[in-house]
């Protein structure tokens, strides 16, 4: 048993062999259907903003219809394709301001929030699935409980914290801090969701076999929830990578900000390029894509009928 | 395996000092580089206005050179700007000097610490340097807290090849607007946002209208949304809209701007920020906004927003600081902001440069700003916007009659004004 | 072990951290009000200087006094109090340095001249000044007219208007020394008393040893530990705050002293140029300028009314004594009974699980619930704009505005043609946001669970395609997406209403309307949330080992019976955080209805958290948004112990 659990490769291989065995491809097609309209639903807006970054215009497109539109002008206006196709926008976008620094920047911050946050959520998460101590109720509520205050209006505090009493501003790590601290909750409860349902047995025996309590988690309990981490670990990068406020009041120089305050930059005040604003957006996105893509693997290499019960 | 996870997460550790620690060191030391006289600007520009304002500021900087004075440069989005001044700025954090349109000035002041008075500086010569209005809009309680920096205001735009010449009156403009409307194609004589109470502002100042009334010394003024001149005002609109129909419904900047391009509104009121959206094809003139008959020939007065160059409260260099944005407002950085940064400098010799003369969409919004009015700095401004807008909202929807709707709003202004004024 | 201790030590330790604590607390308590007693009384004299110095300039000004008898009349009403330093006159008309004792002002220019440009702060402070006062006739009392700064440690600066006549003159600026020492903390006798507490509880309990009493010896330590705490801290509580007392009336005629110096030398000063101050304006004023009224315009203590602001100001320190008093003999008592030898036994038994959770509750503790204590006690001041300057603790109104907010039934409204909502009323906005919270949050559970379950079938082509198709929605930057969804609600040319025309119907007029404005925002926000929720249930289907299903196809069970007793049963533990934390973001959910309906129509669809934003930001009532948002956090609580009560009782016990 021990020698399947610890080797978590051999988990996965396990894999291919069970399942819900091989099914008649045919049988998919309503299934297909679905997920293709949903598909579309998802991506018909974000094919506007696709639209508008490729069009080289600035103004947030409104669809336009001649004067006494039939079917096919109605069907034009709601199709997302601009009229012309230009790359300016991402060209300006990228040479205009330092865009690859803020970039880099975020993705600094963003990956250090994630390392942070999913290590710390981990830890808690695990002792709040496994041990019993006083105090282990009011702790997971402690976590609940500080998303529910309203994060709008504690800028000022967070502020005074942050620059005046930690000296962290202009820091990565003040963002980090706070980013983590902000992404930690959700990650403790889908964490500790997660731990609940490997089997405490593996563990036990792991005990009796005299492996250390940290053992256990790092070699043998981490590798099984690995699905659960990567959620979190996706959860705390998009935290870090999509805020701008607390971004651009942290900072007091330049070179520091990071992307989302770039693309603030094009919007907001009288004037607004929506279309710097889209190819700045898609640029900013695009990480976070290839990220998921990096992590679906994790998604579907969970548990299987073999490593639990050995 | 554990080896190769260890050694995994050392390169990663590794990595990320890397990127980490430069910038660890660069924060550092730029808080001892600060021994000098080091100014810092904050502003909310982009593009060619940011080029021009580093411009401007580095020339101040080489001139300043021997008596060791330089600034530098932020540049803060303009959604985060106003968070950023008050987190920052009482706590000392802040820079020495910044940037910002008047309309948060009177709050800034009433909150205390963030702006400091500059008249003792102000000598006749600099006040001379400006249009008229423009020290108006960053004087509060008789105490001038900074430099007027630009303008914008709306004005009279139009396709030239559709309007040979610009109505100059509002019976001229309806007569040519009735004529150049077919609701049916989507085309409408007139276009402008006249639901937004921003745009609205120029026809009510023409009769004479207004939402505040100050009183005496005291720190808020009264509201007077539901004065008879600003029913009129909107009465004349909602008349345009909905027996002249010469006005789009549920009108929006987007609307206006993708109107304007289709060449299906040839004339908008609207400021500087939509020539940007304006299709390069479209050859535009400026002019002012018309006069009113139906207010007795008074001419339309927009609200213009002006930005200020204040002084930080917590700067620790004052002077220096005042020497700063006394430049900014010099005749030459004047004409760098305008020919390279294309704003409309409120100092008025810019406007005498043959290129910027020359140009009829700068010297036609020069125009305007002799009948444009400042919008007003009082702290309560930013409470007005809410009631306003439901207001016009109802009326433009004609779901309330525009003396109920401003009833309304008057009433609901009074009650957040008093719940400033009974605090302590 | 517990038979090897020596008899009433928990009980003993505890009679000695309750009377440290009690003593610590105490005399500091009473050395900050000493200090306050102290620095009021220095202020006080300042500021009577400086009213004093202000009608001096005023008699000489209205009587028409030459420039050159102004330096005289100022040395001979310096003669007052040996203890004043610097003084200024600045006149606001023409920005004058009228006089100044200082030999660096004098250098810079012969007096009076214009200030120079170091001399701003004096400028700045005359216009000052006479915008307070005139904004205070107008409004009541809220900016300082007598302004004190402490220059250094011992010298203190105090500016007062000077009005000639009813016109503004200009400003007097007096430094003056602070005189009075500050009295010592007793620490020699609250060291004696805690020693002889201490040995004689100990005594006692070495006594109870050998004559046993028959009673259980805790409830006997108990009760000993009881009776000298209190005996001991109503000792020394009563004298300190005889001490306190005799202190505050000592420095209170040492301020009388100083008003009847000025009173007869601001005299002496007119008479020079045969004018009068008239003794009927108090100089004994706060900051401001209101007469504090202890001392007459005879310069006479009134002794009822310094009394009565001396024992208030000592009931104060008694109430905080009594506070103190009983938060030391409760950790006495903790001590007593062994508690704190219980907890400080469980944290050693757990130290592991606590050295887990420590990093995580320690962040939390410092960004999260430091704002949030200072936004609770914010919601009990009324703290605006306006006066920002104002300590928190004189601005405290109790729960007023709770009152406010919770007594807001106003919700409907009769009129004359029948009746209307009020959209402003906080439950309007309650129903409004328990509505999009509920219809938002089960929208995105059934879309997410029902994608993730159908892209988790196995075999499927382009699951990989699909899966990232359908987070595109999460990963672009939310802002400019709310506003693409609104450019397609548009009326006129929004892409629904075009396809809406297209196959025939009528156009909607999205955001008049209470409901389809509503479902605007609702839209939007699944869109936004959907693919969050279809992650997380792809991470947690894999936590169902696949073997169960097949022991459920073997027992013939049909698709949806596996997944009602299969796949939700275990898909639980992971998805109800989701559920709940996605409630609770939902409720606070800010940039959607920002964005994309704004509230419209007329308010009707704020949410509590967009209210309580415009509460704040728009219209600077900060103590009363503060408020708004502690009620969203009670709602939520409620939720969340409910919703955690309720999946306790499912939660798997192992």
């Amino acid at each position: 048993m021990t020698s399947v659990v610890t080797t978590p490769a051999g988990i996965a291989g396990t894999k291919a062999s069970s399942g819900e065995g091989v099914k008649d491809r045919s049988g998919h097609w309503l299934l297909h259907i679905v997920l293709i309209v949903f598909t579309f639903l998802s991506c018909y807006p974000i094919l506007w903003v696709l639209s508008l970054a490729f069009s080289g215009q600035q103004s947030l497109s409104i669809a336009s219809i001649p004067a006494d539109a039939g079917f096919l002008d109605r069907l034009r206006a709601i199709t997302p394709w601009p009229a012309t196709f230009s790359l300016q926008n991402f060209t300006d976008v990228l040479t205009e301001q330092p865009f690859a620094i803020w970039l880099m920047n975020s993705a600094i911050v963003a990956g250090l929030t994630t390392i942070v946050g999913v290590f710390l959520a981990c830890t808690a998460a695990y002792a709040f699935s496994r041990f019993r101590f006083p105090g282990r109720q009011s702790g997971m509520l402690m976590f609940l409980i500080s998303q529910m205050f309203p994060g709008t209006l504690m800028m000022i505090p967070l502020y005074i914290i942050v620059v005046s009493w930690l000296g962290l501003g202009n820091s990565y790590f003040g963002l980090v801090l706070v980013y983590a601290v902000t992404a930690i909750p959700f990650c403790v409860w889908m964490m500790k969701g997660y731990f609940d349902t490997i089997p405490i047995e593996i563990e036990e025996s792991a005990i009796m076999d005299g492996a250390s309590r940290s053992t256990i988690f790092f070699r043998i309990v981490l590798p099984l929830a690995k699905p659960a981490v990567a959620v979190t670990a996706l959860f705390s990068f998009m935290t870090g990578w999509n805020e701008f406020i607390l971004a651009s009041v942290f900072m007091s120089e330049e070179s520091r900000y990071t992307a989302p305050v770039g693309l603030k930059f094009f919007v907001g005040g009288f004037s607004a390029q929506w279309g710097y604003f889209a190819a700045g957006s898609i640029i900013v996105s695009v990480p976070v894509v290839i990220l998921f893509l990096y992590l679906q693997k994790y998604l579907v290499s969970g548990l299987t009928a073999g490593g639990v019960k050995g | 395996m554990s080896e190769f996870k260890h050694s995994t997460l050392r390169r990663l550790l590794l990595r990320v000092t890397a990127f980490a620690a430069p910038a660890l060191l660069v924060a550092g030391f730029a808080g001892e580089a600060a021994a000098q006289k080091q100014l810092t600007v904050w502003h909310a520009y982009r593009g060619g206005e940011k080029a021009a304002f580093e411009k401007a500021v580095n020339a101040f900087n080489e001139a300043n050179k021997a008596a060791g004075i330089s600034a530098k440069t932020l540049a803060v989005p303009y959604d985060a700007y106003a968070d950023k001044i008050s987190a920052a700025v009482p706590r000392g954090t802040g820079p020495d000097v910044f940037i910002f349109a008047q309309d948060r000035l009177g709050g800034w002041i009433e909150a205390g610490n963030i702006v400091e008075p500059v008249d003792f500086y102000i000598d006749d010569q600099v006040k001379g340097r400006f249009l008229p209005n423009m020290m108006e809009a960053v004087t509060y309680r008789n105490t001038a807290y900074g430099l007027p920096f630009n303008f914008k205001s709306i004005a009279m735009i139009y396709n030239k090849k559709a309007v040979a010449s610009p109505p100059k009156t509002t019976k001229e403009l309806v007569e040519w607007a009735k004529k150049n409307t077919d609701s049916g194609s989507g085309k409408y004589g007139l276009g402008y946002v006249y639901g937004d109470f921003f745009y609205h502002a120029a026809v009510m100042n023409a009769f004479g209208g207004g939402v505040f009334k100050q009183e005496g010394a005291a720190a808020l003024p009264t509201a007077t949304v539901n004065q008879p001149a600003n029913i009129k005002s909107v009465d004349l609109v909602m008349k345009w809209y909905k027996d002249d129909k010469i006005l789009p419904a549920e009108p929006s900047t987007a609307l206006i701007t993708s109107l304007f391009n289709e060449g299906k509104t040839n004339i908008v009121f609207s400021g500087p920020w939509f020539l940007g959206e304006v299709d390069k094809s479209i050859e535009v003139g400026v002019t002012n906004l018309p006069t009113v008959d139906e207010a007795g020939g008074a001419p339309m007065k927009p609200w213009m927003t002006i930005e200020g160059l204040y002084i930080s409260a917590q700067s620790k260099n004052k002077e220096a600081a005042y020497d700063l944005i006394k430049y900014l407002t010099s005749d030459e950085a004047a004409k760098v902001m305008a020919v390279e940064g294309r704003q409309l400098p409120s100092n008025k010799s810019a406007f005498a440069i043959p290129e910027i003369a020359n140009d009829p969409v700068m010297s036609g919004f020069r125009k305007q700003a002799d009948t444009a009015v400042p919008m007003p700095n009082y702290a309560v401004m930013t409470l007005m916007w809410s009631p306003v807008t439901t207001a016009m909202n109802k009326i433009v929807k004609g779901t309330s009659a525009p003396q109920a709707a401003f009833d309304e709003a008057q009433k609901s202004l009074t009650t957040d004004i008093d719940a400033l004024r009974k605090t302590r | 072990m517990r038979t090897t201790r020596f008899p009433g030590l928990d009980a003993g330790l505890g009679l000695l951290f309750g009377l440290i604590l009690f003593f610590g607390m105490s005399l500091w308590f009473v050395s900050l009000e000493n200090q306050n007693a102290r620095r009021e009384a220095e202020v006080r004299k300042t500021t009577v200087a400086a009213m004093s110095l202000a009608e001096t300039v005023a008699a000489l000004e209205t009587v028409g006094a030459p420039p050159e008898a102004l330096a005289p009349a100022i040395e001979k009403w310096r003669e007052g109090d040996a203890l004043v330093r610097d003084v200024r006159l600045v006149r606001q008309q023409g920005a004058q340095l009228v006089y100044s004792s200082v030999a660096a002002d004098a250098a810079k220019g012969a007096l009076p001249r214009r200030l120079v440009r170091e001399e701003k702060p004096l400028f700045d402070l005359t216009g000052q000044l006479r915008g307070n006062v005139e904004s205070n006739r107008a409004e009541g009392y809220r900016l300082p007219e007598a302004p004190v700064e402490g220059v250094r440690d011992d010298l203190l600066r105090v500016t007062v208007p000077i009005f000639v006549g009813d016109a503004y003159w200009g400003i007097a600026q007096v430094e003056r020394e602070r005189s009075t020492p500050a009295a010592g903390g007793d620490y020699g006798r609250a060291g004696l008393m805690l020693a002889v507490a201490v040995g004689v509880f100990f005594a006692l309990a070495f006594v109870l040893r050998a004559v046993p009493l028959g009673l259980p010896d805790r409830w006997v330590h108990l009760a000993a530990v009881g009776v000298l705490l209190a005996v001991v801290a109503v000792l020394f509580g009563r004298y300190e705050l005889q001490q306190l007392a005799s202190y505050e009336k000592a420095r209170a005629s040492e301020v009388a002293a100083t008003y009847q110096g000025f009173s007869a030398s601001s005299q002496a000063a007119a008479a020079q140029v045969g004018a009068t101050v008239p003794s009927t304006v108090p100089l004994d004023v706060d900051q401001f300028r209101r007469p504090l009224g202890q001392i007459g315009p005879d310069g006479q203590l009134n002794v009822p009314k310094l009394d009565e602001s001396v024992s208030d100001n000592v009931g104060a320190i008694r109430d905080q004594l009594w506070w103190t008093g009983l938060l030391a003999a409760g950790l006495a008592a903790l001590f007593a009974l062994g508690q704190m030898r219980r907890l400080a036994e469980t944290v050693r038994e757990h130290r592991s699980a606590y050295s887990y959770v420590l990093p995580a509750i320690v962040g939390m503790l410092l960004l999260v619930f430091f704002p949030f204590t200072y936004g609770v006690m914010l919601s009990f001041t009324d703290r605006t704009l306006l006066n920002q300057g104002v300590p928190l603790t004189e601005l405290w109104v109790g729960l007023d505005n709770y009152v406010k907010i919770l007594g807001h039934f106003d919700v409907i409204r009769w009129t004359a043609d029948g009746w209307s909502v009020n959209y402003e009323s906080f439950y309007w906005t309650l129903f409004i946001t328990i509505c999009w919270t509920v219809s938002n949050v089960a929208i995105g559970v059934t879309l997410g669970l029902m994608l993730a379950l159908a892209l988790n079938t196995e075999n499927l082509r382009g699951r990989a395609i699909y899966r990232v198709l359908l987070i595109l929605p999460w990963a672009i930057p939310n802002y400019i997406t709310a506003l693409i969804w609104k450019g397609m609600f548009h009326q006129q040319f929004g892409v629904i209403n075009q396809a809406i025309v297209m196959f025939g119907g009528e156009p909607v007029q999205w955001f008049d309307d209470v409901f389809t404005s509503f479902i605007t925002g609702l839209a939007t926000n699944a869109w936004l949330s959907f693919p969050f929720m279809m992650v997380v249930s792809l991470g947690a289907l894999q936590s169902i080992p696949t073997d169960m299903y097949e022991a459920a196809k073997l027992d013939g069970a049909t698709r949806w019976q596996q997944f009602w007793s299969i796949t939700l049963p275990l898909l639980k533990p992971a998805l109800i955080p989701a559920i709940i934390l996605s409630v609770v973001w939902t409720f606070n959910m800010f940039n959607v209805i920002y964005l994309v309906s704004g509230g419209e129509p007329a308010g009707a669809n704020e949410i509590l958290i967009t209210k309580a934003y415009k509460l704040a930001f728009e219209r600077y009532q900060y103590a009363y948004a503060a408020a708004y948002s502690f009620v969203i956090f009670l709602i939520l609580l409620a939720y969340g112990v409910f919703q955690n009560k309720v999946s306790k009782a499912t939660e798997q016990v192992r």
